[in-house]
């Protein structure tokens, strides 16, 4: 037996699957594909798969990875996309199947891609928009309420902000690298909701992950 | 894929992974390559929709054809559709994110009375116009099928062609008509005349209904060389028909994921409140190899690890344990369970458990559906008490500690007597889970009783009956409860419900309705009303102010008792089984008189004409 990690890009119609689903999702694709992975035993018996980072509702990624143990110490690892991907939506798509280099807690940090824009053309301009983002970026603090398990906290956003820059084209569009993983997860739905209230206008945004990373900063692989 | 403009709105609403697409297994064409689109709408959520097997089997069948392309439509739901109405956004088809009016067909299937209203709804959001009378073209054919069309009468105004009976082959043969009477450049009204020649196509618009003053049909008068009766359609080999060898496989949750597999249609029982046991006659078998054959493919194509066996009665397959076994000699090695659903008390055998997983060490159910032997015998659910009793017996022994029982209220001949012994038969159950000697310790038995109220529906022997009156039903609901002596029996949230009363009532209405009730059903619709089947939505006294209205008085519909010899809304349409088998049977009834299985003795429903089935089995 040995661990396999496979890293996956979401996008298209499966933005649209919760966790959950993308749990159900995998684990049929992985009955039709009939890979032999290990399966947790007792009544409902189904494959064991682990995910590193949960991935919200909404969100795009091109970064996201999957382990599970294959029942072969000689399985070739470089067949599995293709095999999968013939059994996932269009909307998933598997790159490549490595061994686990790093542990799920070593996670750290995530970087994401942000396309924001107005609900309508008559809402505001995007050169506009553009200019409130920076302005909201650079105050010295960006408190936002976060809901955490006992209860409801202030936290200063700005802190967290560990790496940003903003451009546009058709819409607004910020890079941005935030805490991630087991201890400390700042979503940066967080940082769109409040420029939202700082902009006092309804605002659409179009959110993926593009990297996830160690503490040292490394590619988690 | 869906429309790029609804991205804005999709985070807004729940389930938004229900308005997008993007399947495993879903068909894409192009569809300049095809000469007919084919929208197929379940007229409720998508949860609910994929679910059923009907759809899954026709998408299949459609697709295959190279010159078809057959998309899904699911009803939005409310949040979803203030959304839509919001911006201007049609109902779309998920496969293509086109609006309904780029489709030559739109396609409902009628499962519910309760869903009508949503049939207008997306014809509305589509931007088709709801009523068959303003579309013109030769496009936009509004067609339907499934159980509900074996009385349309409520909704012809709105639908232009509706399917009786097994769908596989006349759908193709109207689809074939259409494409011809386009290449020719024929007229709507020229197709419509054109296909209801064809055998199980019904064209409500080729027929005048005249009324006497009390209201109840005077004639039925066809038109334009439609036929006068029309029959419903069968197919007799299961071997040879159509199933699909794969699903469109959801990316959310649905009410039933997994593989499912067609063993059977039809009954042979014949209970006599049971419309499907009717309408799907005779019963015609898919042999062991077959099913073996299809279920193993199916299973492996989605990948799923359960595979329900559908039936009406799967414990009544001829040879169920041998097919089990079969299924089992790849299932068990390829982790895959099986499961058998509508299980009869008297199917529960041990040689069957042994290879099911039918229901988790937690819960059985059974439907004994009357509480007293006589109410059995009159409804002909042959379910006999010490059976059951056995059943639960044997389930107790073997670790169950509860069970779940399902009844009927205001069933044709019932009384007080009859209602009180639900709580009477549930109490019996748990002394005999006492009186067992190695029962599980330290666990608490639980037998839970669920009664929901009888409504009665065409194609039975209880057609001419009344239904009981709302009050009626809401005071024999409280009799099982005063019945109930012990704290370990409890009502299922459906029974004690005011909402079950409400929506059997409705449901009554338009189950026997005739054409008068278009009318109603349109205001419904101008007023906003949709979602009937869901309590989030419905409303008993909205309903009422619309029949107000439109001065229809629904107790005529739910509550009378019809003579024998009325001209029934129905009666034009031919289901095989004949009129005077149902009055025998209602006779029976009344005298609380079983009656044989078809494998038993066959009582000449009228099923013989088609020629096959459980008609012609050596018994
Ligand atoms: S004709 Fe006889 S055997 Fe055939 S379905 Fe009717 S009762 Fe059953």
């Amino acid at each position: 037996m040995k661990n396999a990690r496979i890293f996956f890009t979401k996008d298209g119609a499966c933005k649209y699957i919760s966790h959950l689903d993308t749990n159900r999702v995998m684990l049929r694709a992985i009955g039709k594909s009939r890979l032999d992975i290990w399966h947790t035993e007792g009544f409902h018996q189904h494959a064991y798969i682990t995910f590193a980072l949960p991935l919200s509702l909404g969100f795009a990624s091109t970064c996201e990875s999957m382990d599970f143990r294959l029942l072969d110490d000689n399985a070739d690892m470089t067949a599995i996309p293709d095999r999968l991907n013939a059994c996932l939506p269009a909307g998933i798509r598997v790159l490549r199947c490595a061994d686990a280099k790093y542990k799920p807690a070593d996670i750290d940090s995530a970087s994401y891609e942000v396309r924001i824009e107005p609900m309508t053309d008559k809402d505001i301009s995007i050169e506009e928009l553009y200019n409130r983002l920076n302005t909201f970026l650079a105050q010295p603090e960006i408190p936002v309420e976060k809901k955490t398990k006992k209860g409801k906290k202030t936290v200063d956003l700005k802190a967290y902000l560990l790496d940003f820059s903003t451009d546009f084209d058709k819409t607004v569009n910020m890079k941005l690298r935030l805490p991630a993983g087991p201890v400390l997860n700042i979503n940066p739905s967080l940082l769109v909701g409040a420029f939202e209230t700082y902009c006092g206008t309804e605002l659409y945004s179009d959110m993926t992950r593009t990297g996830v990373f160690t503490k040292e900063g490394r590619h988690f692989e | 894929m869906y429309p790029k403009e609804i991205e804005k709105y999709l985070l807004k609403v729940q389930k938004p992974g229900r308005y997008v697409g993007g399947e495993l297994g879903e068909v894409i064409k192009d569809k300049h390559d095809v000469d007919v689109r084919f929208a197929f709408c379940f007229p409720d959520t998508y949860e609910i929709g994929m679910s059923h097997l009907g759809i899954k089997i026709l998408y299949s069948l459609f697709n295959e054809k190279p010159y078809i392309w057959c998309e899904r439509v699911f009803a939005p739901w409310i949040d979803m559709e203030a959304e839509m109405r919001a911006h201007d956004i049609p109902l779309y088809a998920l496969e293509s994110g086109d609006p309904l009016t780029e489709f030559d067909f739109i396609g409902f299937t009628l499962q519910y009375e309760l869903s009508f209203t949503n049939i207008l709804n997306m014809l509305s959001l589509g931007g088709i116009p709801v009523l068959s009378k303003d579309r013109h073209d030769l496009n936009h054919i509004v067609v339907a099928g499934g159980p509900c069309a074996c009385n349309p009468e409520p909704i012809t105004d709105f639908i232009d062609i509706f399917f009786l009976g097994d769908g596989e082959d006349v759908d193709l043969e109207v689809i074939e008509l259409y494409r011809a009477c386009k290449r020719e450049g024929k007229s709507r009204e020229e197709f419509l005349r054109m296909a209801a020649q064809i055998s199980g196509v019904y064209v409500p618009s080729l027929y005048d209904v005249s009324y006497r003053d009390d209201g109840t049909i005077a004639a039925v008068t066809p038109r334009d060389g439609a036929p006068a009766k029309i029959e419903k359609r069968v197919i007799l080999d299961m071997d040879s028909c159509y199933y699909p060898e794969n699903f469109v496989l959801p990316n959310i949750e649905i009410v039933h994921d997994r593989a499912v597999m067609e063993i059977f249609r039809g009954c042979i029982r014949g209970c006599r409140f049971c419309q499907a046991g009717f309408l799907y006659r005779p019963v015609r078998e898919k042999s062991i190899d077959r099913i073996n054959e299809e279920c193993h493919a199916l299973c492996r194509n989605t990948g799923y690890d359960e595979v329900s066996l559908s039936s009406l009665s799967s414990s009544d397959y001829t040879q169920v344990v041998p097919l089990l076994r079969k299924l089992n000699s790849w299932a068990k090695p390829e982790k895959v369970s099986l499961s058998l659903p509508s299980l009869r008390v008297d199917g529960f055998s041990d040689d069957i458990l042994n290879e099911v997983k039918t229901v988790r060490k937690s819960g059985l159910t059974f439907a004994p559906e009357a509480g007293s032997q006589r109410l059995r015998d009159a409804i002909n659910k042959n379910v006999y008490e010490d059976e059951l009793i056995n059943t639960c017996r044997v389930a107790f022994e073997g670790g169950y500690t509860s069970v779940k029982l399902y009844f009927m209220i205001g069933l044709p001949t019932e009384t007080l007597d009859d209602v009180a012994a639900i709580a009477g038969l549930a109490k019996k159950i748990l002394d005999t889970y006492y009186s067992i000697e190695n029962r599980p310790k330290g666990k608490s038995p639980r037998v839970t009783l669920s009664a929901s109220s009888f409504v009665p529906k065409p194609f039975t022997p209880f057609q001419w009956e009344p239904q009981d009156s709302m009050d009626i039903l809401r005071e024999k609901q409280k009799h099982i409860k005063d019945s109930i002596t012990s704290k370990k029996i409890s009502l299922s949230k459906v029974t004690y419900n005011y909402h079950d009363t409400d929506t059997s009532f409705l449901e009554a209405v338009f189950a026997r309705g005739d054409r008068k009730l278009n009318k109603a059903m349109l205001l419904a619709h101008e007023r906003g009303m949709r979602f009937d089947s869901w309590s989030d939505c419905f409303s008993l006294q909205n309903w009422l102010d619309v029949f107000e209205e439109c001065g229809i008085d629904p107790a005529f519909y739910a509550n009378r008792r019809r003579d024998f010899d009325e001209i029934l809304p129905w009666d034009h349409l031919d289901y095989g089984v004949t009129k005077e088998f149902l009055k025998r049977e209602c006779e029976r009834a009344y005298a609380s008189q079983p009656s044989p299985n078809c494998r038993e003795n066959c009582m000449n429903c009228g099923m013989k004409k088609y020629g096959g089935g459980v008609c012609y089995e050596k018994r």
